[in-house]
């Protein structure tokens, strides 16, 4: 088939260690390049604006707290609050005038700082322990989140002001959508490389034995707080784009625990520890409840019933709900692990029973 | 396989590992009750005796993952008794585990590279940089392990997801990952259990090897005693958390408490007249 491992002998250890080793995978990754970089060109601006847009900005998101969940094994449902903290930092610093570049880091670091301070809280406990100490995190930074010197109060919108991005004013939709590819483009680049690089085997070893990657001389306490710190960074700096590019005015209620169950819901779904998965859980958890509603309504119209509006206001999370479970019931490696079943059956094909 | 007189550990070799006077109880239960032992440089040094003796506990007291209740370790003339496991870890000791303890879902070869880890500078920043960052240090540091695998046997099954490798080999695996650290003083916690006579040759002459070319002192719990009387140069016999014997390996578990630790009182006594006939 198109896959093919036959005929390719790597000579250098850097060859055999670049992202992509085989070349129909490079090809594959290219050519999904060269689609989203002409996006502009070829979808509607309707689309590119609603639909585009907040998927790459979640794909950054999920993809920075899969950092956290599979690559340091730590769970987190507080990661909307990170989110919020970078939001609020970066939309004050940028009503104040900084720069907006400046504004985004100062919002990845506020989140780091403040995330990490909760992780090292939270860490010293385990598995559902740190799922409740992360929660309260949630809690506790939306309390903060609500009062009147940082959002205004629980009602009240934050408007972000025009901004612009190494010159380039973040007014038209284009640019919106080509600064979001940026930034989700750098992070997945990131995240692909920790894969090959010492400090993501050693998150890795945390993950899997932390015994017996202690004896082999990695902390687990500083890797899983350099996990919580990094992953918070990032989460802070998507929550900066995700104001001044696709939200435009936030209030404290888009910081909640709703966006954590999302982003959870698009680890889970899409496959932890995976850097496709979150781009594939993020499109599902985001587009499905759409698909969902509309063809709800369309019943309801088609047999005359009439469907409570509550219900299907509560549709989306009833479907993450129901998704979060299924997967890990059934494949809880996600959405990335059954298209890696697929590309190895390929790979292998048409030996049906070798391994890889 | 006798062990050259040239190897054998004369009192003017320093000592790597001191143990005194070592307690450590779970509950009520009193896994070691006042062991002591000198390990000289250069040495393989068997620790054996019955199931449930203790020997695993001591290793994990020297180790740092559970602090004795009593007494002091000293590593290299360090006093280690309190240290975090992954604080020894730097001071030049490696293991491996009874029961393995491989990072799964990742390949043999990042198994391996992990054991690395103190030698190399993981950073997130360094990650985000790779090609002017993490890389070069990835290419030096994979050369070494490349080493290994070479010395260990294990180019084909590189690439293989660890848990897909037999047990034996991941065995082996385990073995590589603790030389690649390059310690001074290696501990293994049978290296050999489960394995058939080729396999434990194998192994026996890996460990030998290592010695040899890499001058690293080796502390080895294992229960099958012709591979004990073979590579080992001196050895302490286990029994509910007391030396019983130690010494010359065939001298030590030919002793009448040694036999009797492991077959029973009536037994041992059977076979001690049978001897005497
Ligand atoms: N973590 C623990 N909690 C409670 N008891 C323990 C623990 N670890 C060991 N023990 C007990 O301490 C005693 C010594 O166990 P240890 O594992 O050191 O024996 P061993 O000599 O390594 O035996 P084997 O040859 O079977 O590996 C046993 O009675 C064991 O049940
Ligand atoms: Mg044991």
């Amino acid at each position: 088939m198109f896959y093919r491992r036959a005929g390719i002998r790597h000579t250098r250890y850097e060859d055999e260690r670049q992202l992509f080793p085989l070349t129909f995978d490079r090809v594959l990754i290219i050519a999904i390049l060269v689609l989203l970089l002409s996006a502009p060109f070829w979808v509607e601006r309707l689309y590119l604006v609603g639909y585009m847009v907040p998927w790459l900005i979640w794909s950054g998101a999920a993809l920075g707290l899969n950092l956290l969940m599979g690559g340091a094994g730590q769970i987190h449902l507080g990661y909307g609050a990170v989110i919020g903290i970078g939001a609020y930092t970066s939309v004050h610093l940028v009503r104040f005038g900084v720069p907006l570049e400046l504004a985004m880091i100062a919002g990845g670091l506020m989140s780091a700082l403040i995330g990490s301070i909760f992780g090292a809280a939270a860490l010293r406990v385990k598995g559902i322990y740190l799922a409740m100490a992360t929660l309260a995190m949630q809690y506790i930074v939306d309390f903060f989140t609500q009062t009147k010197i940082i959002s205004g109060g629980s009602l009240a919108t934050l408007q972000v002001p025009p901004v612009s991005f190494l010159g380039i004013s973040l007014k038209g939709d284009v640019a919106t959508y080509y600064f979001c590819f940026g930034v989700t483009f750098l992070i997945a680049l990131y995240m692909l490389n920790i894969r090959r690089t010492s400090f993501g085997r050693a998150l890795a070893a945390v993950r899997e034995k932390d015994y017996a990657a202690q004896i082999l001389g990695v902390s687990t306490y500083r890797y899983k707080l350099l996990a919580f710190w990094v992953s918070s960074f990032i989460g802070g700096v998507v929550g900066s784009v995700l104001a001044v590019a696709y939200l435009r005015a936030i209030s404290p209620d888009q910081f909640h625990l709703e966006l954590s169950v999302q982003l959870l819901a698009m680890v889970i779904v899409g496959g932890l520890g995976s850097v496709l998965g979150p781009f594939l859980g993020a499109a599902l958890i985001l587009f499905a409840p759409i698909v969902l509603n509309n063809a709800l309504g369309a019943a309801a119209s088609a047999f005359g019933t009439d469907i409570p509006i509550d219900l299907r206001a509560h549709m989306p999370l009833l479907a993450y709900g129901l998704m979060i479970v299924l997967f890990l019931l059934y494949e809880p490696l996600g959405l990335a692990k059954i298209y890696d079943n697929f590309r190895k059956y390929l790979l292998v094909w048409p030996f049906r029973h070798a391994q890889k | 396989m006798s062990t050259s007189p040239t190897m054998m550990p004369t009192p003017q070799k320093p000592i790597v590992l001191t143990c005194h006077d070592i307690e450590r109880s779970f509950g009520g239960l009193k896994a070691l009750k006042g062991v002591s032992l000198n390990v000289h440089e250069g040495e393989i040094f068997g620790l054996v005796g019955p199931n449930g003796s203790g020997k695993t506990t001591l290793v994990n007291v020297v180790t740092g993952f559970y602090p004795p209740n009593q007494g002091t370790i000293t590593l290299f003339g360090e006093n280690i008794t309190h240290i975090e496991p992954h604080q020894i870890a730097r001071r030049g000791i490696a293991r491996t585990f009874q029961n393995l303890a491989l990072f799964k879902g990742m390949s043999v070869l990042d198994n391996i590279l992990i054991g690395r880890h103190i030698h190399m500078h993981p950073s997130a920043l360094g990650s985000f940089f790779y090609w002017w960052g993490a890389q070069k240090e990835e290419l030096a540091n994979r050369r070494i392990v490349e080493e290994i695998i070479e010395f260990m046997q294990l180019q084909d099954i590189r690439d293989e997801p660890v848990e897909a490798v037999p047990l034996g080999l991941q065995k082996r695996v385990e073995l590589a990952r603790a030389l690649v650290a390059e310690p001074r003083f290696l501990i293994l916690d049978e290296p050999m259990a489960g394995m058939n006579q080729e396999e434990k040759e194998y192994i026996a002459r890996f460990i030998l090897d290592a010695r040899e070319e890499r001058g690293v002192t080796i502390l080895i719990i294992e229960h099958h005693m012709d591979v004990v009387t073979a590579i080992c140069d001196r050895i302490v016999v286990l029994s509910y958390g007391e030396i019983i014997a130690e010494g010359e390996p065939r001298q030590a578990i030919s002793q009448p408490q040694v036999i009797k630790a492991y077959i029973g009182e009536r037994a041992a006594q059977r076979q001690m007249k049978g001897a005497a006939i």
